[in-house]
């Protein structure tokens, strides 16, 4: 391009500005990033609001139903895109979004056979405390359900951390508590709840049965996203109105390698929204607004068994469980590029919350689980912050208003999110012997919430806390 | 998906579309030498790496089925695309122009920090515009589009690029901090 027109002073510098100012990118596009995205249109992909033109004038009807969801296999076929063939077969994609629910739900059942780990709890029941209004359905469609009832009065939980008192009372699965704008979001047998922080009612409900306990759903500015199914070579997320929780889309990313066989937070959104998902032997790196694939981050150490993405998008850390080491691994997020690691931690490192200081994750299974605190200055000195004793999954770490929090059985701690020292704890009481449950901690307006599980009384919800001002980040 | 999902039938591949059945000739050499200008384009255009990264690859992808039988310049063709993708996006998703509420504040040039906040308070001037008065800004002073092509990559009027273009920099003018970038200068 040429410049024919005289700009006016104002315009040259405005001009001059621009080129100067501008970055230059972390990475270039590459031939083979095309090559690839076109295999995904190719299968069926289409943007928000109606089938792509490559996938209509492959001879597609407008609503082909689950025929729509045709993935590119394996290798090459002889004859077909002969250079391409090693592309088509890491193009394994199927991107499906549908700015309507009708486009999106006609691709996958809710119970498909299609999932195979999804649906493992079977059909949704209702949930637990919560009004029946949800009718059971035949249909693909996930339904909501608007506002379950009244605020309650929050009640006081005697000996609670933190003034502990409880907002709401759905039996919530530990580890899936999070928070955004107004709202909270938790899993709830077989549903995806929409919580008002302030009143504690549960505003929306959809029918969502989790293929991976205590996988968190995540916040993308005005989407929900959670893990739909996750095995049989493929990983699928389903993303949700953040207020309606009509599903808005879904991506199903095909696993490059083996999935990981004990998947602990394979899911997590970037500060502008970009998703990484772990799919075996690499992250894929997922546009929110086009639902497709950019790029795949290669992990080395084993399959993809849990990530986490740095506030500022810049690292990504990846847990494995190789046939020989746990590890954790430190990946430039722009560039792909392997930044360091520790291949000699001693347990599957799970839970990944990841801060400007470092990483921190459980090591241990169930009930004995440990948070660790990798320093991004040297993942090798790895040091155990937390013991979680018998906290199981309401244990595990989140990072929330700056700090890092992890609960438990006995106590419930902040974390300096870089230090990783101890900031402040309140003590977790018992009843008859048998402690009550605090965790995963959220903000949600302003405030503290926190899951809450009393074994001996069946009591359990969320509970509005009010950690002490040394916990703040 | 094993319930659902079929091979992709033969012509479904990347090939699709190309004379050749494979790469178009010229495509990976343009793709190299013009993907950073594209990129920064498209950072100009959405304010982020993963949308513009996004947007360059729609454009590409869509350019390559085409590419030897384009009858205009291929970047003119791939930054139509990209400028009519991005639009759509901001129909879609934003609605309109977003208020920022806060801007930031800007160092002393020769700060180190000074070329990050220099960026922040370029996206920041730029969240101000309307999609298409920042689609203009971008073609016509950054990616150094006379009028003409201005209007003709996004299918309008000369006159509606002068309308825009001036529209744009009445509101840049405002825009904190903007005006010191214009006039001073952070080392690249």
């Amino acid at each position: 391009m040429t410049i024919e027109d005289p700009f006016t002073f104002e315009e040259r510098r405005l001009a001059e500005m621009l080129h100067r100012v501008t970055p230059e990118p972390p990475r270039g596009v590459t031939v083979e990033d095309i090559a690839i995205r076109l295999a995904n249109a190719g299968a069926g992909s289409s943007r928000r609001g109606g089938r792509s033109r490559a996938a209509s004038r492959s001879g597609g009807a407008p609503s082909r139903g689950p025929n729509d969801t045709a993935v590119i296999r394996g290798p090459g076929r002889p004859g077909r895109g002969r250079r391409w063939s090693p592309l088509l077969a890491a193009a394994s994609v199927v991107i499906v979004i549908g700015a309507s629910t009708g486009l999106a739900v006609a691709l996958t059942s809710h119970n498909s056979p299609s999932s195979p780990t999804a649906g493992a709890t079977g059909s949704p029941t209702s949930r637990p405390s919560s009004p029946g209004t949800q009718s059971t359905t035949t249909a693909t469609a996930p339904t909501t359900t608007p506002a379950t009832g009244p605020a309650v009065a929050p009640i006081r939980i005697a000996n609670g951390p933190w003034d502990a008192e409880l907002i709401d009372s759905d039996q919530l699965t530990p580890g899936t508590l999070v928070g955004s704008g107004n709202s909270l979001y938790a899993i709830s047998a077989g549903y995806l709840l929409r919580i008002d922080a302030k009143s504690g009612v549960v505003k929306e409900e959809v029918q969502y049965s989790a293929p991976i306990t205590g996988q968190p759903p995540v916040v993308d500015g005005s989407t929900i996203w959670v893990v739909w199914s996750f095995g049989g070579g493929t990983v699928e997320l389903r993303g949700f109105d953040a207020q309606t929780l009509a599903q808005t889309g879904s991506v199903t990313v095909a696993s490059s390698g083996s999935l990981a066989s004990e998947p602990e937070g394979i899911l997590a959104a970037g500060p502008d929204g970009t998703l990484y998902v772990a799919a075996g032997d690499s992250v894929a790196v997922v546009s929110p607004s086009s639902g497709t694939v950019l790029r795949r981050i290669d992990v080395t150490g084993g399959p993809a068994e849990s990530l986490a993405i740095t506030p500022d998008g810049s690292t990504l850390y990846v847990g494995t469980a190789g046939a020989v080491n746990f590890g954790l691994t430190s990946y430039n997020a722009a560039t792909g590029a392997k930044l360091a690691a520790n291949t000699q931690v001693a347990d599957q490192p799970g839970n990944l919350v990841a801060t400007s200081g470092g990483a921190f994750g459980t090591t241990g299974v169930s009930m004995g689980e440990a948070v660790w605190f990798f320093p991004a200055s040297d993942l090798a000195s790895a040091k155990e912050v937390a013991q979680a004793a018998n906290g199981g999954s309401v244990a595990v770490p989140t990072l929330a208003d700056g700090a890092v929090w992890v609960g438990g059985t006995r106590q419930l701690e902040c974390l300096g999110a870089v230090s990783g020292v101890q900031e402040n704890s309140g003590a977790i009481s018992s009843v008859s012997g048998i402690p009550d449950q605090f965790g995963s901690v959220a903000y949600a307006d302003g405030n503290a919430y926190a899951i809450f599980l009393n074994p001996h009384t069946q009591q359990a919800g969320v509970a509005k806390i009010t950690p002490p001002n040394t916990c703040v980040g | 998906m094993a319930g659902h999902t079929e091979e992709l039938p033969v012509s479904g591949g990347p090939a699709r579309g190309s004379a050749g059945g494979g790469e178009p000739d010229g495509f990976r050499g343009f793709v190299e030498a013009r993907s950073s200008a594209l990129l920064r384009s498209g950072w100009l255009l959405t304010g982020d790496w993963t949308s513009a990264e996004d947007l360059v690859q729609t454009a590409l992808a869509a350019a390559w089925p085409r590419w030897e039988s384009l009858d205009q310049s291929p970047e003119m063709y791939v930054r139509k695309i990209m400028v009519n993708t991005f639009l759509r996006w901001r129909e879609r998703r934003w609605n309109g122009e977003i208020a920022t509420a806060k801007l930031p504040e800007l160092r002393a040039y020769g700060d180190v920090f000074a070329q990050v906040d220099s960026r922040a308070a370029l996206t920041a001037a730029l969240d101000r515009l309307p999609a298409r008065q920042r689609a203009v800004v971008v073609l016509r002073y950054f990616a150094d589009m006379t009028e003409a092509q201005t209007a003709q990559t996004m299918g309008c009027s000369v006159g509606a690029v002068k309308s825009h273009a001036s529209k744009a920099l009445a509101r840049l003018r405002e825009a904190p901090g903007l005006a010191e970038l214009m006039t001073g200068g952070v080392a690249p």
